[in-house]
């Protein structure tokens, strides 16, 4: 694997000529509270120093709501138009678990019908990761293979050391995008910053508070659909759609029409949340998941036992969003724990 | 306070063996230090779940209405600010004023969980809290932690007009002096003084980034529509399109609403992921039926009416 | 290069109208290049989404078999929305199509067999399309006896009559009983549920495969029926129906477990069936 050394100093200037040259997507401070990703003209707008943003940059390349077509009908007659090719991207200052999450996207847009919108837009992003400085409580993605220096995933993974940033470049776009802005990219001491960097690792994945442990917890999902401490969960939940939005492997969406004129309309596909009960609401009035129950079961389910059923790959990141954001504190982590006991006391 | 939680488990052991009820909604210990949860007990030997503190911004009258058909009563846990909930929902005759006990606790402030959060170790474990005036003290075996009320209290605290629960069966804990830190309006007043655009440029860059989770809505008190018209597909009112003009359309028409009957309990503001400043929609209408009726918060008196659900001959009609 | 997306719908165009009963109508669409159809290939049991512009998409389950001809058979209760204002469509307007989705009934598997359909209300509709495939010229030869067992609340209700009192009864080697849920004046046949009928009928469970698809609850009270008479859970084929929009196994909402009726269903035996939670 290739590495380089980019100047901290210098990182501006790379940023405002990524900018330039392609649609440069990155974290930006909205709010005194709030980091989302959005698409910035340069170096000053990109909170280089965020912990994790508020919602996933999953929608960079899964918008939560994006233009499939747009048509023309009479009724008589038809025309559609396709959506055009997606802009050269550059995800600038992605977190390890997000990346991960992107991992765990692929294949579900990807298999035997390839979903164009979303892998065009996969294909014309590079991803810049970012390695963390700072855990949050609501961390735990080394539950997950991963850490918070793991660039798995990312085309050129930045980690921050001292005034310089060590660099790995792990894939062809990476490598493309490196001889491209060559100046920026020094080879430098690059063996000297791959051991501090592995250093930090080491330290910051000391500093996880929660432990989370999954062993056996999908066999109990396995074994068990119906389970008393269902009962117990979803109690509390308010129904609403946080933590699905703020989830950086949720993925499920609807299709719907918006009419632009007399003739004319644009079919969407947007964001959509199994904890809505319309979600599965069928027209004749049957709903397969008609309560809480079902639907805070079912969204536990996906994440740790149906994604892996149908992809081999975790469903969830660790990112911890869902945790902080949930108004109820319905904690993950704490139904993993619980899930665990209820499989060791069966 | 500890001596409040000690109380509120007596009380709710005493109402689940004398079979007075069949559940109690209180507040429970979080998953992390600086947070709780709703607990929903019915094992009189589980009351120690129960918990109270600085820390129990939910409003837990919501649930309220999930357990409206059970065939028992149901007791929860009020803070003053959510009292004004079970009053507002009296009055829309969403409950059965029989078949609740409100178990009131008078609050002194709730401080923002993300602030202690960030200040405490992470590991550390509670060990309780104390009032001390003008600041509340966090005690953990990794030290105290103390946190000015001015700087770490939810907003809705600093100007809070019903420390003490204006309805309430059995009140737990002694009465709380009002105590306002600011002008309860003085942020509404604030945005009134900007011009047209820069309110425009206010809440458009608000609205922008709303999710559209609809938890503001699910953990609206006043929500109660059976089908929420943002949910009804025919004819659909707003899409699901995530952009400025239906996101604009989906808050205004829930401030409006629920405009009358807000009862200003904060948790739109609260529990919004993007930290929309949902709060200060709600704040101005309350300003403004304030100042064309004179009205009070809605909830803060038993039996209230809305002041848009009613006329009086004395009522202002300067659009005519 | 832009690749086709397969949320895409295939503009086509609606030739032919059937009223079925108050409330089902059969449309007939071919699509505008006859290259898609031939390019289609679906099987029988395999559903498509309708686009009626303005108001979205649906999945409808295809009605017709491909032996029929270069054109696809949906049969719509008016039922919501959309089926609404689809309901509303004349001869010659345009719709979109895509498909063909999900899995099929396994009729390779069902050869030399005999057929036994079960069906009540609209939901004779994707059934039969296996039963026009296994009557056709083509692949009448590879199936043995086909029994149509067929119910409905009343006459009116009952779909696809010319089929079910013409076409059908007068194919080699096949058997039409049809009842309805109550009796009714100017009606000679047979009178009862559709369960209580099956178990009249009593269909030996030796070399034949029974092939379900019905409300909820007809279906429930046939199983018990089916277990009676000694039919193996294998024996036994239904097709699910849950709120779909992609078709292709991403948007989430059809999943029964692990499995997306879309891609994995919607045609599952009843022993895969009871492999599944019950959460449809």
């Amino acid at each position: 694997m290739d590495s380089r050394v980019v100047n901290k100093g210098q990182l501006p200037e790379l940023l405002d000529k990524l900018a330039r040259d392609h649609t440069l997507i990155a974290p930006v401070r909205e709010e005194e509270n709030v980091t989302l990703f959005k698409k910035v003209s340069g170096a000053s707008e990109v909170q280089l120093d965020y912990i994790t943003s508020d919602v996933s940059p999953k929608g960079c390349i899964f918008p939560q709501t994006e233009k499939t077509i747009s048509y023309t009908y009479t009724g008589d007659t038809l025309e559609m138009k396709e959506q055009d090719e997606p802009p050269k991207t550059v995800l600038f200052g992605v977190r390890p678990c997000d990346i991960n999450s992107i991992l765990a996207l692929d294949p579900v847009f990807e298999g035997k019908f390839l979903d164009t919108y979303y892998l065009e837009k996969r294909k014309n992003t590079v991803i810049i990761g970012l390695s963390c400085s700072t855990i949050l409580s609501t961390c735990f993605c080394t539950a997950f293979n991963s850490g918070p220096c793991d660039g798995k995933g990312a085309d050129l993974m930045f980690t921050e050391l001292g005034d310089k940033y060590y660099v790995e470049v792990n894939t062809e776009k990476g490598s493309s995008l490196v001889e491209a802005y060559s100046q920026y990219f020094s080879k430098g001491d690059t063996d000297k910053l791959a051991k501090a960097k592995e250093e930090q690792a080491k330290k910051l994945e000391g500093q996880f508070r929660r432990k989370v442990d999954l062993e056996g917890v999908k066999q109990v999902l396995d074994e068990n659909f119906e389970l008393p401490y269902w009962d117990k969960v979803f109690k509390k939940c308010l129904g609403c759609g946080i933590c699905t939005y703020v989830c950086p492997t949720c993925h499920c969406f609807d299709i719907f029409d918006y009419v632009t004129g007399e003739f004319t309309g644009d079919r969407f596909r947007c964001w959509d949340s199994c904890m809505f009960p319309d979600f599965t609401l069928m027209a004749g009035g049957h709903n397969p998941r008609p309560s809480r129950k079902e639907r805070v079961r079912n969204r536990f389910m996906h994440k740790l036992k149906y994604h892996l059923d149908r992809y081999n790959l975790d469903g969830c990141v660790g990112c911890g969003r869902c945790i902080s954001k949930c108004p109820v504190n319905i904690d993950i982590t704490q139904i993993i724990k619980d899930l665990k006991e209820v499989g060791q006391n069966a | 306070m500890m001596d409040v939680i000690q109380q509120l488990r007596e009380q709710a052991k005493k109402l689940l063996e004398e079979k007075k009820v069949e559940m109690v909604i209180g507040f429970g210990e979080g998953t992390e230090l600086a947070r709780t949860t709703p607990v929903f007990i019915t094992n009189p030997e589980e009351v120690s779940a129960l918990t109270w503190g600085p820390l129990c911004a939910n409003n837990l009258v919501k649930y309220l209405i999930d357990y409206q058909n059970l065939p028992g009563n149901v007791a929860v846990v009020v803070k003053g600010c959510d009292s004004r909930s079970v009053n507002r929902l009296l009055t829309d005759n969403q409950i059965d004023r029989e078949k609740v006990v409100v178990l009131g606790v008078p609050c002194s402030g709730q401080l923002d969980w993300k602030i202690v959060a960030a200040a405490v170790d992470p590991a550390a474990k509670l060990k309780g809290f104390s009032d001390d005036g003008e600041s509340f003290t966090v005690n953990t075996d990794a030290g105290d932690y103390k946190f000015d009320k001015k700087e770490a209290m939810l907003h809705k605290c600093l100007v809070c007009e019903n420390p003490n629960p204006v309805v309430s069966d059995i009140t737990v804990g002694k009465e709380q002096p009002v105590k306002n830190y600011e002008d309860r309006f003085a942020e509404v007043k604030a945005l009134e003084q900007l011009g047209t655009e820069e309110k425009s440029v206010f809440w458009d860059k608000q609205f922008s980034r709303c999710l559209r989770c609809y938890a503001c809505r699910n953990v609206c008190t006043v929500c109660t529509c059976r089908t929420c018209v943002f949910d009804q597909m025919q004819p659909m009112w707003v899409s699901k399109r995530n952009n400025l003009s239906e996101n604009t359309a989906f808050h205004l028409i829930r401030a409006f609403h629920v405009a009358g009957r807000c009862v200003d309990c904060g948790e739109c503001d609260r529990v919004c992921p993007v930290d929309i400043p949902l709060r200060k929609l709600n704040q101005k209408i309350l300003k403004d039926l304030g100042d064309l009726f004179d009205a009070p918060t809605p909830g803060s008196e038993a039996g209230l009416a809305s002041p848009l659900g009613e006329f009086a001959t004395g009522d202002p009609e300067e659009f005519m | 290069m832009h690749n086709p997306s397969p949320l895409t719908p295939y503009p086509a165009t609606v030739t032919k109208i059937v009223d079925e009963t108050g409330d089902v109508k059969t449309f007939t669409v071919e699509f505008d290049d006859p290259q898609v159809m031939e390019n289609f290939g679906n099987k029988p049991g395999q559903v498509a989404q309708l686009s009626v512009f303005g108001e979205g998409e649906a999945t409808i389950s295809i009605t017709s078999a491909p032996t029929r001809g270069k054109f696809l058979e949906f049969s719509v209760r008016r039922v919501g929305r959309l089926t609404n204002v689809l309901h509303q469509f004349e001869v010659g307007q345009k719709i979109g199509v895509r498909g063909p989705y999900g899995n099929w009934f396994p009729y390779e598997m069902m050869k030399g067999k005999d057929l036994f359909f079960i069906g009540g209300g609209i939901a004779l509709a994707p059934i039969r399309s296996l039963i026009d495939f296994a009557l056709s010229d083509q692949y009448r030869k590879d199936y043995g006896k086909v029994e149509i067992l067929y119910g409905a609340r009343s006459y009116n209700d009952l779909c696809f009559k010319h089929d079910l009192f013409e076409r059908w009864p007068n194919c080699p080697n096949t058997k039409v009983y049809t009842t309805l849920d109550r009796p009714e004046e100017g009606w000679d046949g047979h009178v009862g549920f559709v369960p209580n009928y099956v178990e009249e009928v009593n269909p030996s469970p030796e070399n034949k495969v029974a092939i379900i698809c019905g409300p909820p609850i007809m279906i429930k009270f046939t199983l018990a029926v089916m277990e009676k008479l000694k039919f193996a859970d294998e024996q036994i084929i239904t097709t699910l129906e849950m709120k779909m929009k992609c078709g292709i196994g991403k948007c989430g909402r059809c999943n029964i477990g692990s499995k997306y009726v879309c891609v994995d269903g919607p045609v599952f035996n009843l022993a895969q069936l009871k492999q599944l939670p019950p959460e449809f």
